[in-house]
């Protein structure tokens, strides 16, 4: 859902490359209808690549026709439930470096960058 | 359609049919009612409701009703309501002939000594109900309301009612959560949370339910994240400010006060960013918006920008490689909720809603102060009156995809306390934006609001 708002920053600017990522499994109520629209809503290759940069899971590269449950409750596993708790995630485009602290992700920019 | 009688719990008065009319869209409800029938000092409102089973549902999570009954006889003498009842139909009272019973005699505006309602229940004798009275768990309750107060004067209040309402009692509503979120209970709290009972009315409005995303602009210490998941919503927070998010590093901060409620489940999490330079990719992620903009009063509004007043920085890094806070300057009010709004109109979901606090000083407020959307339709402006000023709710809705855009009559629409008005806008004061974004050409009354709300009882009112 994130990108590098950088002014002038409009090329490789998503998605953000994530490093030194510390993880951490929450629990999430799963919700079949707020997984499906949010399906929608998500950058597919960005998802796929950033699911398998952080080595979490090899998704098919062209969303499936058919989502079934099985399918929703892995998007939803890695969506909702696998949270950053601590690392960078990295502007391809013009490397601005945003941290994730507690879980916080921390995307100021700074006042010469707006 | 069958009929009954809603009993508001007259608080926030002119919050009550925005909320009424919210609950019907959550709970997919049919409700028909003719809002000129809704009194300010009356809190009876007869309305149709598809099915009994609905009418229980519309107060699953009402705040601002307090009690629902079925509308078997309406008249403005209890002589009346006794000769109606007694010419009921029998089938009326068929499924409750062998119940446990006990009667309620509600009185609004005045009140009704224990004999005198004793000798007024007695006056119901002639009922076909066999059932034995229980006072503690009767299986059904005969409610009574007497409204002293509906087209009168308060001082002036008549020694009878002017209108009587009878028939069986439905359902209470659901004000107890106003005590579950009490701010007193609450571990972590700031200068700017918002009291329960508001947040959770604002959460309704927002229509916050299963399944639907939440975002909270200008999350401060998280009040309607806490409420809007509550009820089922996923919700997500923003701030340019990250203390207020994370705390004081006493464990208490937005994250304890979700496992305080056990909404860890439903609270997805927290982003320190700008509202003015906000890093969301341009999709529509949210079903609702729902914030208190940050009016300069407890909290300073602040965005990132070169601040001349600063000593340029030799670097933007700190010696550990992590970069210094950002420059900040302040952030006025109206380019607050012009931002807010243009922000809403591109990243609410079709239909999806922006519920919003304006202040106002009351002497200067105009209605065409409120910044309109060519794709948001005004659905609400709620005043809460603080005397010299208030705050004002502005609920809006984002066009579906196939409407076309609002054109200036739809635009300038008028709405207070749920009821649409006369148009006061002209469309020579306004300034149409590219993006949609209609606003006063002079600037609006809220501008600069931080000095007028300063200047307020020094006889500033400029």
């Amino acid at each position: 859902m994130l990108m590098c708002h950088v002014k002038g920053c409009s090329t490789d600017n998503f998605p953000l490359r994530i490093e030194d990522a510390e993880m951490e499994q929450v629990e999430v109520e799963f919700n079949e209808d707020f997984c499906r629209r949010l399906i929608n809503k998500i950058d597919w290759p960005a998802f796929v690549q950033t699911a398998f940069a952080l080595g979490l899971d090899q998704l098919p590269a062209a969303l499936p026709d058919d989502l079934d449950e099985e399918f929703l409750q892995r998007i939803h596993k890695l969506a909702l439930e696998t949270k950053l708790k601590a690392g960078r995630m990295v502007c391809n485009g013009c490397k601005h470096v945003y941290l994730i602290t507690d879980g916080i992700p921390n995307m100021l920019l700074q006042e010469t960058e707006v | 359609m069958p009929k009954f009688v809603i009993c508001f719990a007259q608080a926030h008065l002119n919050f009550r049919l925005a909320e009424l009319r919210s609950l019907a869209i959550i709970e997919n409800v049919t409700l028909d009612f003719d809002q000129k029938d809704l009194l300010e000092q009356s809190p009876f409102l007869v309305v149709g409701i598809d099915t009994v089973e609905n009418a229980k549902k519309l107060l699953n999570r009402a705040i601002l009703i307090k009690e629902i009954i079925q509308l078997w006889a309406a008249d403005d003498t209890l002589e009346g309501i006794l000769l109606k009842a007694k010419n009921l139909p029998a089938e009326y009272f068929a499924p409750y002939r062998t119940s446990s019973f006990k009667f309620d005699i509600s009185v609004f505006g005045s009140t009704l000594a224990i004999p005198d309602q004793v000798e007024q229940i007695n006056r119901f004798k002639f009922l076909p109900l066999e059932g034995k009275i229980d006072l503690k768990k009767p299986e059904i309750v005969f409610t009574v309301y007497q409204d002293f107060y509906a087209n009168a004067n308060p001082k002036d209040i008549p020694d009878k009612p002017v209108r009587l309402f009878f028939g069986p009692f439905l359902a209470t509503s659901n004000r107890g959560l106003i005590q579950t979120y009490d701010l007193k209970k609450r571990d972590y709290l700031g200068t700017t949370s918002m009291d329960a009972e508001l947040s959770l009315i604002m959460s309704n409005i927002a229509l916050a339910r299963p399944g639907s995303f939440v975002l909270d602009p200008f999350v401060g210490t998280g009040s309607f994240l806490l409420t809007s998941s509550h009820f089922g919503a996923f919700t997500l927070g923003a701030d340019i400010d990250g203390r207020q998010i994370r705390g004081k590093g006493n464990n208490k901060n937005i994250e304890s006060n979700a496992v305080q409620y056990d909404l860890t489940n439903r609270i997805l999490g927290t982003v320190v960013c700008d509202i003015a330079h906000h890093p969301w990719r341009e999709t529509e992620f949210w079903d609702a918006i729902v914030c208190d903009p940050p009016y300069g009063v407890r909290a300073g509004a602040k965005k990132i920008a070169v601040n001349p007043k600063s000593l340029p920085k030799t670097s933007v890094l700190n010696p550990d490689g992590t970069y210094k806070l950002p420059q900040t300057i302040p952030y006025e009010l109206d380019d607050v909720l012009t931002d807010l709004l243009s922000f809403a109109a591109k990243y609410l979901t079709p239909g999806g809603r922006l519920v919003y606090w304006l202040p106002t000083v009351t002497e200067t407020y105009d209605p065409k102060d409120v910044p309109r959307h060519k794709r948001m339709r005004m659905i609400d402006n709620c005043e809460q009156d603080f005397g010299k000023w208030a705050r004002r709710l502005i609920v809006m809705e984002k066009l579906q995809q196939h409407e076309p855009d609002l054109d200036l009559d739809a635009l300038l629409v008028e709405i207070e306390k749920g009821i649409q008005g006369v148009n006061a806008l002209d469309e020579q004061d306004m300034r149409v934006g590219d993006d949609g974004l209609v606003t006063l050409i002079d600037n609006p009354a809220h501008a600069k609001f931080r000095n007028h709300y300063f200047n307020i009882g020094e006889g500033e009112t400029q």
